[in-house]
């Protein structure tokens, strides 16, 4: 099953990539609630849509000039098929290649709203829980300008996020087709390690001035730790933080180093070194891996499931030959 | 004595007290009266913690008293309004902190502030008490120097400029010589007689030195035990009977060549 | 010396008009130059010749074509000009604040912030950045207007005020609140609010950047609504203040002097407390705690005007309000850093070399 899956991926991740055309051609419909189902590619403007953060979004026509103020939306948006409408993205964004040609609205994650408004952008994407700053998102608002803000918490949200901008996009069939292959992605891994063992499994995010931060509980990442068929030890859900004796209690059998992907001094051997850290399964096993996909496990976009397999094939290497 | 009805400042029954730190009061004025005519010149004596400079706040009214009253002209202090009291009274201190970057003539000018009439420009009237409060208290030539750069005997010419500038009715002297050599004690306090000659000015000073006191004023106050025990002409109070009573100190009397008496101390 | 000719002697009681007028007017120049530049430049090029003609057009309604594009008329007259009269308010009333707070103190190390406006004002601050994170229900619409100003700023301005009063009924004793009990006061209510601001700092989470970026103290937030509101405040006390330059400086003699030469002291202490206070809490509350201005400006002046607060008081008004501007837009031109950091760049290595200054002069005033 997964060898045939991992066939399928460049047909259809070329699929996803020929999606960044131009959207197809309007059909009747007169249709203009929230509710339009996804395979009805109807003109529904003007369009009211609810975000991530419970505001209400009113789009009087179709947003030729997009702003995203996040990578994850970015990468979101050229998954519906909508690249080429991208007027201003952020100094972080490094996915799709073309996103490089666009101007820069963000820069050190500080959202130039001077460069947003001269950017003159007909639709915002904006980033929950503070990755922009709500006095920012606030601000635009103001302005008159329609800010959608996305915050998914788990691979269902994403999906809905993406229909989201879907329908805000008139791009509901791209968005749909971008998802239904999420889904079977995710699906074939969720089977694949259906009936393994799971192991206990720290995902170390960062260790900062002896804080260790980790998955928090109920958190993103702990839900793929947990598709990808791990067990996750995970953190409080408030500062993601976890005390290294909890830590030691909880014993990991594997030790994923997610920060390893930005620092090279961070691999198996200086965490074998740690204080307190040689006595856990994971270390005496061997099992402490670096994840160099970190950037897209923790990006929330349709990349997420490149970062899913990557999971997958590191709790259950003997699944994903 | 000028036999006068006419009564400028009255205290009556005056009780004071302070709250101590640890709880209950320390008694300091227990029934003070003193009435002074405008025009007089009153030293007041006693010894250290006889109320004296707490007397002089209760008249300045930066004091409140338990129990009596003090009136000037006639007006009990509390209806006083500060501002009102001001242009009447004023005080001149022990000491004071000069803040830095003044000049003489314009700390001077700080003590029109309670006839100031006019929002932000001072008037004529202004000006010239200005130059006459630093006229008579021979301060004219200190006039253009920053304040912080003067010797002891210096500022306290200036203190005596900043409380004339208000062109007081009463002048009340808090140990004015404290900080002073013996030739400008005597300076300060003949200008002071000068002051209350030519303006007529009510003066009462708190001193403590008992000879100087006698040279200077014509009427002296001696408290102690927070009450007024002698009051009149330094002649008549000031014996050897009571500074042995109220300083519990030996001294012989004697007499100048001009008749006044003296006190002299014994040797130590 | 004859009386008469006594009394017609002038001597100098005030700071000269020349010089009055040249440390005002040089003042209005530098605000007025400071605030043209902090339009007329940002990270998006507008040219003058547009960014002159929005002006006429939207402030004075003089009937020009319009050639320019609705964002660029957006950036000047919603993001620029609000973010810009914001700075001059806000630098013009912490400099205000902080001379008066030097003078009723004492102390030439006072800010406007020595007595709890900044610990109290940040606890608000704080309260409302995490409410809605932890309250969802309280996250309504990300900033809900009270009279103009989102949530947090409203919380910052009662946190100010509400501190100070605190302050003010513990150092109270005897119906006198002596200066340095004053001080000592706030300097313990500030250190327990400073705990707790730091607790809360601690378990933010996501929230740390926005509660750092309102610590350091920042324009971006400026918006017409919240200078509607915080204007009048400053205004009045402005105006509330400037009138009171007479008892500002009786009070420089301490509270007995003053007394005698007819200054209310404690009411005058109280009303001028609170009139700084509101000023500083209107300011602190539309652009977060932004330091050395209240405690550089006075100092600097007073050198060159001298300590009588006649002229020390509205010159620190004009100066504080050019500081701000410029370091403003030295903040947007920098990356879009909070002012705070600028102003402390700035701030500190001057004021060591006044600490400096004022050890050298000490040591030879006693030598």
């Amino acid at each position: 099953m997964t060898p045939r899956l991992r066939l399928l991926l460049p047909p259809l991740l070329a699929l996803v990539l020929a999606a960044c055309a131009p959207a197809g051609s309007p059909s009747p419909s007169a249709e203009s609630s929230s509710a339009a189902s996804p395979s009805a590619s109807a003109a529904v403007y003007p369009l009211s849509l609810t975000d991530d953060a419970g505001r209400a979004v009113s789009l009087a026509a179709e947003p030729t000039r997009i702003v995203s103020l996040a990578p994850s939306n970015t990468e979101i948006v050229c998954a519906v098929g909508a690249c080429d409408r991208l007027v201003g993205v952020t100094d972080a964004d490094d996915y799709p290649a073309e996103v490089s040609q666009v101007d820069k609205v963000v820069i050190a994650a500080q959202v130039d709203v001077e460069k947003v408004v001269a950017a003159d952008p007909e639709l915002i994407l904006a980033a929950g829980n503070e990755l922009t700053p709500s006095t920012v998102i606030t601000r635009l608002a103001d302005l008159g300008y329609p800010v959608l803000v996305l915050y998914p918490e788990s691979l269902a949200e994403l999906y809905a996020d993406i229909e989201l901008v879907g329908r805000a996009l008139d791009a509901t069939t791209q968005a749909a087709d971008a998802v239904s292959d999420m889904r079977a992605r995710a699906q074939a891994v969720a089977e694949a390690v259906a009936t393994a063992e799971r192991p206990r499994t720290f995902y170390e995010v960062a260790v900062y001035q002896g804080t260790i931060y980790t998955a928090g509980a109920d958190s993103f990442l702990a839900s793929l730790l947990s598709i990808a068929g791990a067990d996750p030890i995970t953190g409080d859900s408030l500062t993601t933080a976890i005390q290294l004796e909890d830590l030691v209690a909880a014993d990991p059998q594997l030790i994923l180093l997610g920060d390893a992907a930005y620092d090279a001094s961070i691999t198996a051997e200086s965490v074998a070194a740690r204080d307190g850290w040689q006595g856990m399964t994971a270390v005496l096993d061997g099992r402490v891996l670096v994840v160099p996909e970190d950037p897209v496990i923790t990006r929330p976009g349709p990349r997420i499931i490149d970062g899913l397999e990557a999971l997958a094939r590191a709790i259950h290497p003997e699944l994903f030959e | 004595m000028t036999v006068t009805t006419e009564v400028l400042v009255a205290v009556a029954d005056l009780v004071l007290g302070y709250p101590l730190p640890g709880g209950g009061r320390r008694e300091v004025l227990r029934g003070v009266n003193l009435s002074l005519a405008p025009g007089e010149l009153v030293a007041l004596l006693g010894t250290n913690g006889s109320g004296k400079t707490t007397l002089l706040r209760a008249l300045a009214g930066t004091l409140t008293p338990d129990a009596g009253v003090i009136r000037y002209a006639g007006r009990s202090l509390r209806e006083w309004r500060r501002n009102e009291l001001a242009r009447r009274v004023a005080v001149l201190p022990q000491q004071l902190e000069l803040p830095l970057g003044f000049r003489v003539s314009e700390l001077v000018a700080m003590g029109r502030a309670p006839h100031a009439r006019r929002l932000f420009a001072s008037t004529a009237d202004d000006d010239r008490a200005i130059a006459r409060a630093l006229f008579d208290a021979d301060a004219t030539d200190l006039a253009d120097r920053p304040a912080e750069e003067l010797s002891g005997g210096e500022r306290q010419r200036l203190l005596v400029a900043m409380a004339l500038a208000q062109e007081p009715d009463l002048l009340l002297l808090d140990e004015p010589t404290l900080h002073l050599d013996l030739a400008h004690q005597v300076s300060l306090l003949a200008a002071i007689r000068r002051l209350r000659d030519q303006r007529g000015l009510t003066v009462i000073a708190v001193l403590h030195d008992l000879n100087l006191a006698a040279a200077f004023a014509p009427r002296v106050a001696v408290l102690d035990g927070g009450r007024v025990v002698a009051d009149g002409a330094p002649g008549d109070v000031l014996s050897a009977d009571l500074v042995h009573r109220v300083f519990g100190v030996q001294v012989d009397e004697a007499r100048t060549e001009g008749g006044r008496r003296h006190l002299a101390l014994h040797e130590l | 010396m004859r009386a008469a000719a006594v009394t017609r002697q002038r001597f100098v009681t005030r700071p000269s008009l020349t010089r009055a007028g040249l440390v005002l007017g040089g003042g209005g120049v530098l605000l007025l130059a400071a605030m043209l530049a902090a339009v007329a430049i940002g990270s998006v090029g507008v040219g003058i010749g547009e960014t002159a003609s929005i002006l006429g057009r939207r402030l004075l309604a003089l009937p020009i074509a319009e050639t320019w594009s609705p964002a660029a008329e957006t950036i000047i007259f919603e993001l620029r000009l609000p973010r810009v009269m914001t700075a001059m308010l806000v630098g013009g009333g912490l400099a205000m604040a902080g001379t008066v707070f030097q003078a009723l103190l004492r102390n030439p190390m006072a800010d406007p912030y020595i007595i709890g406006t900044a610990s109290g004002a940040s606890l608000g601050a704080i309260i409302g950045i995490l409410a809605p994170l932890l309250v969802p229900a309280l996250a309504v619409g990300a900033g809900t207007a009270w009279l103009g100003l989102g949530m947090v700023q409203a919380l910052a301005f009662v946190g100010g005020i509400s501190t100070v009063l605190l302050v003010y009924a513990v150092a109270r004793g005897n119906g006198r609140v002596p200066v340095v009990t004053l001080l000592l006061t706030g300097y313990a209510v500030s250190s327990v609010l400073a705990a707790c601001v730091a607790l809360l700092m601690f378990v933010s989470g996501r929230a740390l950047g926005a509660i750092f970026g309102w610590l350091m103290g920042s324009l971006a937030g400026a918006t017409w609504p919240s200078l509607a509101f915080a204007a009048p405040l400053l205004a009045l006390s402005f105006a509330l203040l400037l009138v009171r330059w007479r008892r500002l400086n009786l009070l420089l003699l301490g509270d007995d002097q003053a007394a005698h030469l007819g200054v209310e002291v404690e009411r005058e202490k109280l009303v001028l407390t609170m009139l700084a206070t509101l000023a500083t809490s209107a300011a602190v509350a539309i652009s977060g705690t932004i330091g050395f201005v209240g405690l550089v400006v006075p100092h600097l002046l007073r050198l060159a005007t001298g300590p009588d607060h006649r002229l020390l008081l509205p010159a620190s008004v004009l100066y504080g309000a050019a500081l701000l501007a410029l370091a403003d837009l030295g903040a947007r031109l920098a990356g879009g850093i909070p002012v705070g950091i600028v102003t402390a760049l700035l701030g500190a290595p001057f004021f060591i070399w006044l600490l400096r200054r004022s050890r050298d002069l000490g040591r030879a005033a006693s030598a």
